[in-house]
């Protein structure tokens, strides 16, 4: 890892009843790869054990992978549970199959950036450097 | 020898960007299942990678096994590709390899011991991985991902079939009615009877069966599997 660049507590999750894991595995192992550390859940996760996860692990951060179209649910409900959590500065993130049309909404919503078909590995990691910083943990 | 067998398409090599390529994947991957000896064949649909198929992606799908089948004259020969030795040579090639994997496994105590170490799911992996690299460096080529792209604004504007929730309603709806007037003490009969033969190495088929007769639903014999066997949770391996 280069020198000056902060090591981060990420998660990458696979929320509700979508079997797809290839994306998120190969994520959680660029990042992984790329010096930061990566908790990757495994499958079938709800909202609650993603955000408990997260609350346990004190992640600096969430990528999402839904390629179930489930993504408008999923991505508010942890949204929403971080913030009865009071960890909203966690940043979230994901990627997946989703439509034009729902990324305004998503992004509204507060996900911070969604990677679509096309994304390199690359791609991810600057993004995650660049946009996540390590969360001051009270206590 | 005889060996009957089922070909669908590459769900994994659909892509997102200029969806109509897809139908050309999709093509050659159905011709090559009919040259090589299919009884049966799914092809997948065009707009696969970023919805469940509408009905016009499905018909094309179903057209291109007809244009296969009755057009392109390949049926007309039992094995159109018999003898090439180029073929012969990938065949042998991959039986090779796929017995060095089977005895690998054997020496690692067969398949469940396999799993529980981790190594499958770490080949599949690793392969995932190495593959992802090669497109990110232009390595292997992708048509319309990593070569011959057009700017996203250009791509063609695919219908998406969207589920509205109401179906979600409907179904729920449907559910509360049937519970209402299925007979309730033979439900939780069979139910109980399910739990006792995963209980013991009874078949659990015939118990499943007459839960299934009297409306039990897949939740309900699922949960009762579960308090027995619990939840499979996979080893993550990246």
């Amino acid at each position: 890892m280069e020198s000056g660049k902060a090591r981060l507590r990420l998660l990458i999750g696979k929320v509700g009843l979508d079997g797809h894991d290839r994306g998120a595995k190969i994520i959680a192992r660029a990042l992984r790869d790329a010096g930061h550390e990566v908790i990757y859940t495994g499958l079938h996760k709800t909202p609650e054990q993603i955000v408990e996860t997260a609350i346990q692990e004190d992640v600096d951060g969430i990528g999402l992978s839904i390629l179930s179209g489930a993504h408008m649910t999923l991505f508010h409900k942890v949204i929403r549970l971080l913030a009865e959590r009071g960890a909203e500065d966690v940043v979230v993130f994901g990627g997946g199959i989703i439509p034009d049309d729902d990324l305004g909404e998503l992004r509204d919503a507060g996900v911070a950036e969604l990677f679509l078909p096309g994304t390199t590995t690359a791609d991810v990691i600057r993004w995650v450097e660049e946009h996540v910083r390590p969360r001051a943990i009270p206590g | 020898m005889m060996l009957r067998f089922h070909t669908q398409t590459a769900g994994c090599s659909l892509q997102a960007q200029q969806p109509l390529v897809n139908i050309v994947r999709v093509t050659i991957q159905a011709l090559a299942g009919v040259l090589g000896g299919t009884q049966s064949l799914h092809t997948d649909s065009f707009d696969e990678t970023l919805c469940l198929p509408t009905e016009e992606a499905v018909r094309v799908a179903l057209r291109t096994q007809q244009v296969i089948a009755e057009e392109s004259g390949v049926a007309h020969t039992i094995d159109p590709l018999g003898g090439s030795y180029f073929v012969e040579q990938l065949t042998d090639k991959m039986e090779r390899e796929a017995l060095a994997y089977i005895d690998r496994i054997e020496q690692m105590g067969g398949i469940i011991a396999a799993i529980e170490a981790g190594f499958p799911q770490k080949e599949i992996a690793d392969a995932a991985f190495h593959y992802q690299q090669q497109i990110d460096s232009g390595e292997k080529t992708l048509v319309g991902v990593n070569k011959y792209q057009i700017p996203p604004e250009e791509d063609h504007q695919l219908q998406i079939l969207k589920i509205s929730s109401e179906v979600e309603q409907r179904q729920l709806a449907r559910l509360r009615d049937v519970k209402a007037r299925r007979d309730e003490s033979a439900v939780r009969a069979a139910l109980d009877r399910i739990e006792q033969c995963c209980r013991s190495d009874e078949n659990t088929f015939p118990a499943i069966l007459e839960a299934v007769r009297h409306y039990a639903t897949v939740g309900e014999i699922c949960a009762t599997m579960k308090t027995v066997f619990g939840v499979y949770e996979e080893a993550t391996v990246l």
